[in-house]
């Protein structure tokens, strides 16, 4: 291990993995174990920020959709998908997902996933938002908790998997256009370490906390798009932020779509189930995009009741009656005695359009393949062309398994026929970028910006200028101020200069990595002219096809605005329409 | 709410600087009812002091992470509410039991390795194929072990329970209620090669049944009561005739 | 990890247990409380031992220890095997699962049942007791 003078602890770890997952959530941990079951003799490395159980999979609640029964088909799922994404889903990867999702749903069961069954004993499926049957399977209201602890657990099993907990990844590693690995502090005792890898697998999850109101947690600050990002790979589609309809005033804390899906209505301060004047077929079952958009409408029309934290409306569950509460929605009536001091089975809910998911992020095709060599990208903070300009609920978690998996046996694939990383170019990056680091933050004297003051601005002026709707006026405005606070993010004050689990480090570094994404999010939704699934454009209400039934690709240019390029969407058989439910 | 404030006692731990643990305490804003002792600790790292180092994630009480004591009780920060102990301060401290990292964070590798030790996973004689489908399981079987299936590792349990305090060598309450989780799930087949490990000095019979453990888990875990009916299990298997049948 | 690293990592600070852990809390408090029943109890039945064996050596000349500071002593050791045992049978409700017809028995069934069998079998033995003694 080296030392210099300003004691920086470093140090190259050579043993060198075959593959190296970022992220332990739920498309990490399966992309390790799907590497592991390619090869059983493959070295795979697993580095994660968080224990992988404190990993945000765990919040996810309603379910798990996939084409099991006898009377779904592949077809279906795979339109109500393309249709939900407003057409801008890469048409083979849907293809491709629908048919791997239920072999995914039978691999957890073998896992341990404990899947709510019918009373034949197998497993069983709800209703959720634009899908046009039964198709979602779920483990009572804690889909993801479940889900992600079997993983988990089951990961435990394979001695080739290991992990490297609270290790923060602060750059990836590139040599010759090639991804060698990482650079990562472990939190523990401040140590730089440069993990090197034969392929790299980002699963790092989504970014919901650019936004001040948001589902998301503390550690979903869009990691892995970002060290993608300054590698100089493109984020795809960043313009497609998903706000969920129903989440709880003031915290943010998700009540998840089942409610819906078990029948619960949504009122307006007139008691009106005010969907049938939007989306009269589907009425609360409609897409997260369409569904956001009525509620705000309705909030600017006056029919929002008024609270202490903003304008919210009422989902009830009340006739739906204790016993199946208590059976399919057990989480919710904890969640809403505990946070809101309500009794979901004899008072609504008081709910509002939140963040919660991102459609956009690192450039990866159908295997996870990104087009920097030895890089690949899975799950939330991949985009490989399945969700478009909108996700349907219930396809996240899937698509974690489908792609991390695919990812997992791409990478294994691609680890086989490459030489192993040479310790020589490694050690000189690995030293740039712990002096960055050092310099950047730790060094820093005379810092005048409180962190926290640019983050929380960063957030509402995200909240402000690309929300639910945009307009030209709004995010130019956006762009400027997200300027103005990277600006000031380069004086910012660091009060902890422990070596020692330096959570102001970690927080400094994530809030650049935020300032950053924030700004691919406002170039991409200032660029596309037209409204499509998720991005609303007042100035532009109605879908382009003709200009922009593309992707948005957008990269990094040091010290300029990012670049911006647009690719073909890959169509099938589906044909772009009209899209009303 | 006009002008109430709360005072924090958070206990700071440096190893580059001190020798051991002491308490800082801080002034703030109680600036709204529903604030809980989680949303106390983020304003004091965002507007007072930069430096003091805590884990937080989800903040809806399914990650794990916030665990910590409060006021001498470990709980999770994200849901113990100002309000229940204004105007009296607030003491924030590290879980008990644990060694500590640093501040407010303590080391977590012995239950991570105990977590192991326990084969949280589905073992089967003979695994089915996958073409095969689901395992057929009714919602009554995964009654028999829903309660232990919803712990979320966040290691109240084990700050509460005097016997790991005094032994870290006891397996624990959580890593044992994860046990009896996959022994009591009917796709699961490896209770025998789960035994050794539960069924040892250190394991199930290491407890006396303080019962604090199923007292402070904000899940309803009650692993005390996975413990208790594991040494009646086990001990049956032992003393009947044909008891160790898989 | 080399050697090296391991070595120069940050001090943690051990956790060491106040002795005074188990005044800190009232369920510490009940918890040895219970756990302390056994010396009184185990002294009484020492005693008991001691008398049996006087008893032993013949009946014409035995005269049980009547002193009151021995019935006070009797008393609190009863109080406290009282407590031991209402402890230990309210707890049996968690321990014991059992099913009938497939539906789980509730905790309180089981804790009655174990306390009606606690007041049969002391009827049963104070009333053996008793009939013998004649």
């Amino acid at each position: 291990m080296l030392t210099t003078p300003n004691r920086i602890r470093w140090q190259v770890d050579f043993e060198s993995y075959d593959v190296l997952v970022v992220g332990g959530g739920l498309a990490g941990i399966r992309a390790a174990i799907a590497a592991v079951e390619t090869n059983p003799r493959v070295r795979v490395g697993m580095v994660s920020k968080v224990y992988p159980m404190r990993s945000h999979t765990v919040s996810a609640e309603g379910g798990a959709a996939a084409a099991l029964r006898p009377e779904d088909s592949y077809e279906n799922h795979a339109f109500d998908t393309v249709k939900g994404s407003d057409y801008l889903a890469d048409q083979d990867v849907v293809e491709a997902f629908v048919r791997e999702a239920p072999v995914e749903i039978i691999q957890m069961e073998h896992w341990g996933c404990p899947w709510s069954r019918d009373d034949d004993g197998k497993i069983s499926a709800r209703p959720f938002g634009g899908m046009t049957t039964w198709r979602t399977c779920f483990a009572a209201d804690k889909t993801g908790f479940h889900m992600l602890h079997a993983v988990f657990q089951t990961s435990l099993k394979y001695p080739q998997i290991q992990r490297h907990d609270e290790a923060f990844v602060t750059k990836l590693l590139v040599e010759d256009s090639r991804c060698v690995g990482v650079v990562a502090l472990d939190m523990k005792t401040g140590r730089f370490d440069a993990i090197t890898a034969k392929s790299v697998i980002l699963a790092t999850g989504g970014l919901g906390r650019v936004y001040a109101f948001t589902t998301n947690g503390n550690i979903c600050t869009g990691d892995g798009m970002s060290l993608a990002y300054r590698a100089g790979v493109g984020l795809k589609d960043m313009e497609m932020v998903q706000f969920h309809p129903t989440g709880l005033p003031f915290t943010g804390i998700l009540i998840t779509e089942a409610v819906r899906g078990e029948g619960g209505y949504l009122l307006n301060n007139e008691g009106e189930r005010f969907l049938k004047r939007y989306v009269p077929n589907k009425m609360e079952l409609g897409p997260r995009d369409i569904i956001s958009r009525a509620m705000i409408t309705e909030f600017e029309e006056g029919r929002g009741f008024e609270g202490p934290h903003g304008k919210y409306l009422h989902l009830d569950v009340r006739h739906l009656g204790e016993k199946v509460i208590d059976r399919k929605l057990p989480f919710m009536r904890e969640l809403g005695r505990e946070f809101v001091g309500i009794d979901i089975v004899k008072e609504p809910i008081p709910v509002r359009p939140v963040q919660h998911y991102m459609m956009g992020g690192v450039d990866a095709d159908i295997s996870g393949a990104t087009p920097m060599a030895g890089l690949y990208a899975a799950g939330e903070c991949a985009n490989v062309g399945l969700n478009g300009a909108n996700r349907l609920g219930s396809n996240s978690l899937p698509e974690c398994l489908v792609f991390g998996a695919a990812a997992g046996r791409a990478a294994t694939e691609y680890a086989s026929s490459v030489k192993p990383v040479t310790s020589n170019p490694v050690d000189a990056l690995l030293w740039d970028e712990a002096h960055r680091v050092e310099v950047a933050f730790l060094e820093k004297k005379g810092g005048t910006e409180r962190m926290g003051a640019i983050r929380e601005e960063m957030q509402h002026e995200m909240d402000q200028g690309a929300g639910v709707f945009r307009t030209k006026e709004g995010l130019e405005k956006l762009i400027e101020r997200l300027g103005g606070l990277r600006e000031r993010f380069g004086r910012i004050k660091i009060e902890d200069s422990s070596r020692t689990f330096n959570t102001e480090l970690t927080s400094a570094m994530e809030l650049d990595f935020m300032l950053e994404l924030s700004q691919t999010i406002a170039v991409t939704a200032l660029a596309r002219d037209e409204s499509r699934g998720a991005h609303a454009r007042r100035d532009y209400p109605e879908r382009n096809d003709e200009k922009f039934l593309k992707h948005s690709l957008v990269f990094s240019r040091d010290a300029a605005k990012p670049r911006l390029e647009y690719r073909d969407v890959h169509l099938g058989d589906f044909k772009p329409q009209a899209r009303t439910y | 709410m006009a002008d109430k404030r709360i005072t924090i006692e958070a206990a700071r731990y440096d190893p580059d600087k001190d020798e051991r643990p002491r308490l800082q305490s801080y002034e703030i804003p109680f600036y709204d009812d529903s604030m809980v002792v989680l949303d106390a600790l983020n304003y004091i790292k965002s507007e007072v002091d930069g430096s003091l180092s805590y884990r937080w994630s989800c903040r809806m009480g399914i990650c794990g992470s916030c665990g910590m004591m409060v006021n001498g009780t470990p709980k999770l920060t994200c849901n113990a509410f100002v309000r229940d102990y204004w105007p009296r301060p607030i003491t924030v401290q590290p879980l008990n039991n644990f060694p500590i990292i640093r501040d407010l964070v303590i080391d977590m590798d012995d239950f991570m390795h105990k977590l192991k030790e326990i084969k949280p996973w589905i073992i089967r004689k003979q695994e089915i194929p996958l073409g095969a489908g689901e395992h057929r399981q009714t919602n009554d079987q995964i009654d028999d072990f829903r309660q232990f299936s919803q712990c979320i590792n966040c290691m109240l349990c084990y700050a509460a329970c005097p016997v790991y305090g005094l032994n870290n060598e006891f397996l624990g309450p959580a890593a044992i209620a994860l046990a009896r989780r996959y022994n009591l799930d009917s796709r699961d087949q490896g209770l025998k090669q789960r035994l050794p490990v539960l069924a040892d000095n250190e394991g199930v019979w290491e407890c006396s049944f303080v019962g604090e453990c199923s007292v402070v888990c904000p899940k309803g875990v009650d692993p005390a009561k996975a413990i208790q009916q594991t040494k009646l299990d086990t001990t049956l298997r032992f003393v009947l005739p044909y008891g160790n049948r898989d | 990890m080399t050697a090296e690293a391991k070595a120069a990592a940050p001090r943690e600070y051990p956790w060491r247990i106040p002795a005074n852990w188990w005044l800190r809390n009232r369920h510490y408090f009940l918890y040895i409380a219970r756990e302390f029943t056994v010396v009184p109890i185990a002294l009484w039945l020492l005693w008991l031992l001691v008398e049996i064996k006087r008893a032993g050596d013949g009946r014409a000349h035995y005269a049980p220890h009547g002193s009151t500071a021995l019935v006070v002593f009797s008393v609190i050791t009863l109080l406290f095997a009282l407590y031991h045992s209402y402890t230990f049978l309210s707890l049996a409700g968690v321990i014991i699962h059992v099913k009938v017809l497939d539906r789980p028995v509730p905790s309180r069934v089981i804790v009655l049942a174990q306390f009606a069998l606690w007041a049969v079998a002391s009827v049963v033995v104070g009333f053996a007791l008793i009939w013998f003694a004649r």
